[in-house]
């Protein structure tokens, strides 16, 4: 029995999609859809500090949907009555706390100036909504200050526009003109800003906006490759790899009667350590594709490393070289993404074979058919995980599917639910050989062999189904719509350009900017 | 009927061309009770069962209990047991019976499609509302409110949110709420420069995904409509006991309200914010999913060690796991007992007790949760619907449209009706459109 990914449609039009011809560069890039991205909760917070200089709390706005892993989808996303009444409650508290102790921050005028609120209400107002106001709208916002002292119409004004669709969603409508749309200035500042620090654009933007120098892809390269270097841009790539890598399933419950050592310090340290490993190989060390899999470094703590059994490290999360006997290095044996992807009360060879192929190899296998009977073996005390599920290769009605699944998931047996490193299971020594079938095709009925973690990172990262899939998860972060075959030429670019980048990663997130339909959008 | 004639409900209905069906019915269905009255509860269980081992077996109105729907008993004479309802159409999963469940295919949900429809003309507070039970809580598989196609409603879990939202204060913050505060003349300043942006967005976006900023613009007059509002006598923050419950910040992995150990707890006090929202008039329809499909939970109190979706995976009836299974859904029903009894003995504010005039579906997103079909539903009914429905009763639809069973739109269209909305389908209608036969009456 065969095992057929599924393809789901997207953004597509009536014409042909644009055809690929493997190596060379596609000129025939087609615009996404025109949409309303409303701000993820992390967006908003990180806008709100940015706008009002406070901080917020979100845990009143509803959670956003997860679509193909990633939070940001804009179909997903509408205002619903608790997202406004959430909105709403914060941006009461926020205006007061903005205008009483963080006045100079918003305002730029001498209150007794006979224009000064029209002012206000332009300045602060194109921050707000990341484009000036329109004279129509700053007349419809003018009667904040009536029968108020200047600050409560400040107050008043800005927590108006807190509930805007201006201010809540990212705008990429653009202007059409014929069958496409193209992003005003404005509106590129934004999607650059927010996918480069998660935020509103800065001055630097703002700046750039105002004298159209965003039009170019060498323009917004330079301006991607500026804000990757802040501290924001090390941060939302960080956050980007969480949601690549599903990691976010780290706060699990996890039963405390198997795992007593996975206490809320190692959990947290386990986020740590991802970060610190991601922000090493990307930016300390300028790495590539590779260097994210083929390493000998470890990131931990104190906590951390005696939950690994390391020697103690020298400073919080300063990499560290493992002892090669330990397991670690590189991607695959991270905490985070080790104990995201198993059970509460044991590892999972299936969950992490998934991940696998869906995050790493961009191979999203189909769920069981219908009146498939999915019933996973049960716990017995006298064999190892391995052997349990040794009857999905038995079975040729699991066959199909798990063989693609389980032998790359029985390569992280090494590591248990929790990501502690075992080298026996119930008694038994750990066999943590595994192969990966259809590495490249998964019609290719080829195995490539391996061992551990280890044996794993390297067929990966010499693969080039997983090398052309990072980019291509890239995209559909950047993009926030379900990409299809007509988004086919833009991925098959970045792809290529990161080929021939030699996987250099910081190029392949400034790539993404150069892209010529970055700007660009479907008219309708 | 006590606020509109029987004449008036007949001449409106005719109106919408959709008298047949009524007729049809019998006269049973007819114009039974008071549908004005009606409020919706629905209640999600996850992930299927085992069929031989819930449902009822017998006549209608004399049956046995399966053992995974025996802790019902006690309220038996308030529900209304249902077999072979199938959802058709859409994939036989987890995620497609989730999307399915309140939807049959439809864009919106039911709970969201009447909460819009009914308050044109209700005018309460909240259109519905939708609560969860660590619903969203490494939820992977999706939820079953929908606003539009493909847009999620997401249920608020944390009690503590969700009661101070819909009853515009925190538990005890104290105050009626009738008093015109400066902070509510504030708030209608700052609603009234908004809605006027609303306007300029609007117009500026032309036909540029109107959807979205349809749906954005119903929240935005309902969130307005709110600061109007007086809440009804007797219905001030003071009266609700969150016994004990609090969230405690530094709670991350997972937060308090996702803790297991709280499932319960936190379970309990949204089913009471349910009830008392529906006594205060706040709304006419709540949502309640526990959990969520592919549901990680562990209930130890039930006696089962394994986690849900684990346990659903039973594999032989009679294997550890099937006890496991059965152990589990004990305990979800324990708790619908708990929600029913507090139903009935909350007054309602149209008459009577809630459970009177409340429907109450109960569902999950799965029929056999070893094969993941959708065959044989693990549905029920629970309440008066204000004299449309009557109580321990067993309906079995195997079979009934050219030996296929009746599809569960069937269902959702009753209820529909049962909430005094005509209509006659709702999403699929592959094997036939109008109610349930023999439901209402």
């Amino acid at each position: 029995m065969g095992c057929t990914g599924i393809i789901t449609g997207g953004s597509g039009g009536d014409d042909a999609p644009p055809e690929i011809v493997p190596g060379v560069h596609c000129d025939d890039e087609r615009p996404g859809p025109r949409q309303l991205r409303l701000l993820t909760r992390a967006e908003y917070a990180a806008t709100v500090h940015d706008l009002l200089g406070v901080d917020v709390d979100t845990s009143s706005i509803p959670v956003e949907p997860r679509v193909r892993g990633f939070d940001n989808n804009a179909a997903a996303m509408a205002v619903t009555s608790r997202h406004l009444d959430a909105f709403l409650a914060i941006a009461e508290t926020t205006s007061t706390a903005a205008v009483k102790d963080h006045r100079a921050q918003v305002l730029h005028c001498d209150p007794a100036a006979a224009d000064c609120a029209r002012q206000f209400i332009a300045d602060f107002g194109k921050r707000a909504f990341r484009r000036p106001l329109t004279d129509d709208e700053i007349n419809g916002f003018l009667p904040a200050f009536q029968g108020q002292t200047f600050d409560d119409g400040m107050g008043i004004a800005i927590a108006s526009m807190m509930v805007s669709p201006s201010f809540l969603y990212r705008w990429e409508v653009g202007i059409s003109a014929g069958s496409s749309a193209t992003l005003t200035p404005y509106e590129t500042a934004a999607a650059l800003s927010y996918l480069y620090t998660g935020s509103m654009p800065d001055d630097e933007l703002f700046a750039a906006a105002a004298a159209d120098e965003l039009k170019t892809p060498e323009q917004r390269k330079a301006q991607a490759r500026r804000m990757l270097a802040t501290e924001r841009g090390h941060a939302q790539v960080a956050a980007f790899v969480d949601e690549w890598l599903r990691t976010d399933g780290l706060s699990a419950n996890k039963d405390a009667a198997i795992y007593p050592g996975f206490t809320d310090d190692v959990r947290r340290a386990m986020a740590e350590e991802q970060r610190h490993f991601v922000d090493d190989v990307v930016f300390a060390k300028n790495g590539t594709f590779k260097d994210l899999f083929v390493s000998d470094q470890v990131y931990v703590n104190a906590p951390l490393a005696q939950f690994y059994g390391l020697p103690a490290p020298a400073g919080d999360f300063a990499p560290t070289t493992a002892p090669a006997d330990s397991g670690r290095g590189g991607l695959l044996s991270l905490g985070a993404v080790l104990a995201s992807h198993a059970h509460a009360n044991e590892s999972s060879p299936v969950k992490r074979g998934v991940f696998v192929r869906g995050r790493l190899l961009c191979q999203d296998l189909p769920p069981p058919p219908p009146t498939l009977n999915t019933t996973p073996p049960g716990l017995d005390p006298t064999l190892t995980t391995r052997e349990r599920f040794s009857k999905h290769s038995s079975d040729p009605a699991c066959a199909g599917c798990h063989q693609l699944i389980d032998p790359v998931g029985f390569g992280f047996e090494g590591f248990d639910g929790v990501g502690a490193r075992r080298t026996i299971e119930n008694g038994l020594p750990v066999d943590m050989s595994g192969a990966v079938q259809g590495l490249d095709s998964l019609a290719d009925a080829t195995k490539v062999p391996f061992t551990d973690t280890k044996g794993l990172a390297t067929v990966l990262a010499d693969s080039e189904s997983a090398q052309a899939c990072l980019p291509w998860q890239y995209f559909r972060y950047a993009r926030g719509y379900q990409d299809d075959a007509y988004d086919a030429c833009a991925i098959h670019n970045l792809q290529l350009d990161f080929t021939n980048g030699q996987l250099n990663l910081q190029d392949m997130f400034v790539d993404l900017a150069g892209l010529p339909t970055f700007n660009q959008r479907k008219a309708i | 009927m006590s606020n509109i004639s029987r004449r008036q409900l007949l001449a409106g209905a005719a109106a919408a061309g959709l008298l047949l069906p009524f007729l049809r019915g019998g006269r049973r269905a007819r114009a039974a009770g008071s549908p004005q009255k009606t409020k919706a509860i629905f209640v999600y269980v996850p992930d299927g069962c085992i069929p031989a081992k819930w449902h009822p077996i017998g006549s209608e109105t004399s049956f046995t209990l399966g053992p995974m729907t025996e802790p019902l008993a006690p309220v038996k004479d308030h529900l209304l047991f249902l077999k072979g309802l199938d959802m058709y159409a859409g994939g036989a999963t987890h995620e497609g019976g989730v999307r399915k469940v309140l939807t049959a295919t439809a864009p919106q949900s039911l709970d969201v499609y009447l909460g819009e429809k009914l308050n044109a003309v209700d005018q309460l507070p909240h259109a519905s509302i939708q609560l969860g039970a660590a619903s969203n809580f490494q939820n992977g598989s999706g939820s079953m409110s929908f606003i539009g196609a493909g847009v999620e409603v997401k249920p608020d879990d944390d009690p503590v949110n969700a009661f101070t939202r819909i009853f515009g204060a925190a538990p005890g913050a104290g105050g009626t709420g009738t008093e015109d505060t400066p902070e509510k003349k504030r708030r209608r300043s700052i609603l009234d420069l908004a809605s006027a942006d609303i306007t300029r967005a609007r117009a500026k976006l032309g036909a540029v995904e109107k959807e979205k900023l349809d749906i954005h613009t119903a929240s935005f007059d309902e969130v307005q409509r709110r600061v109007s509002g007086q809440p009804i006598a007797g219905c001030t923050s003071q009266s609700f006991d969150l016994r004990g419950y609090a969230n405690i910040t530094t709670d991350y992995y997972p937060k308090t309200y996702e803790k297991e150990d709280k499932f319960q707890q936190v379970g309990e006090l949204q089913m009471d914010i349910a009830a008392l929202a529906l006594s205060c008039k706040m709304t006419r329809i709540v949502s309640l999913m526990w959990s969520h499909p592919v549901s990680p939970t562990h209930i130890p109190t039930s006696g089962a060690g394994l986690g849900n979706h684990d346990a659903s995976h039973y594999g032989d009836p009679n294997s550890g796991t099937a006890t496991d299974f059965v152990s589990l859904k004990r305990w979800f029903m324990e708790r619908f007992v708990y929600l029913i009894q507090k139903l009935a003995a909350t007054p309602d504010p149209d008459g009577g007790m809630l459970i009177d005039n409340a429907v109450v579906f109960l569902c999950s997103e799965l029929g056999d949760s070893n094969l993941h079909d959708h065959h044989n539903m693990p549905f029920l009914l629970a309440g008066g619907a204000a004299g449309q429905l009557r109580g321990g009763r067993l309906l079995d639809y195997t079979g009934q449209v050219n030996g296929d069973n009746q599809p569960h739109a069937k269902l959702l269209v009753s209820i529909a009706n049962m909430m005094g909305v005509p209509i006659t389908e709702y999403g699929y209608t592959g094997h036939g459109t109008g109610p349930l036969p023999g439901l209402i009456g």
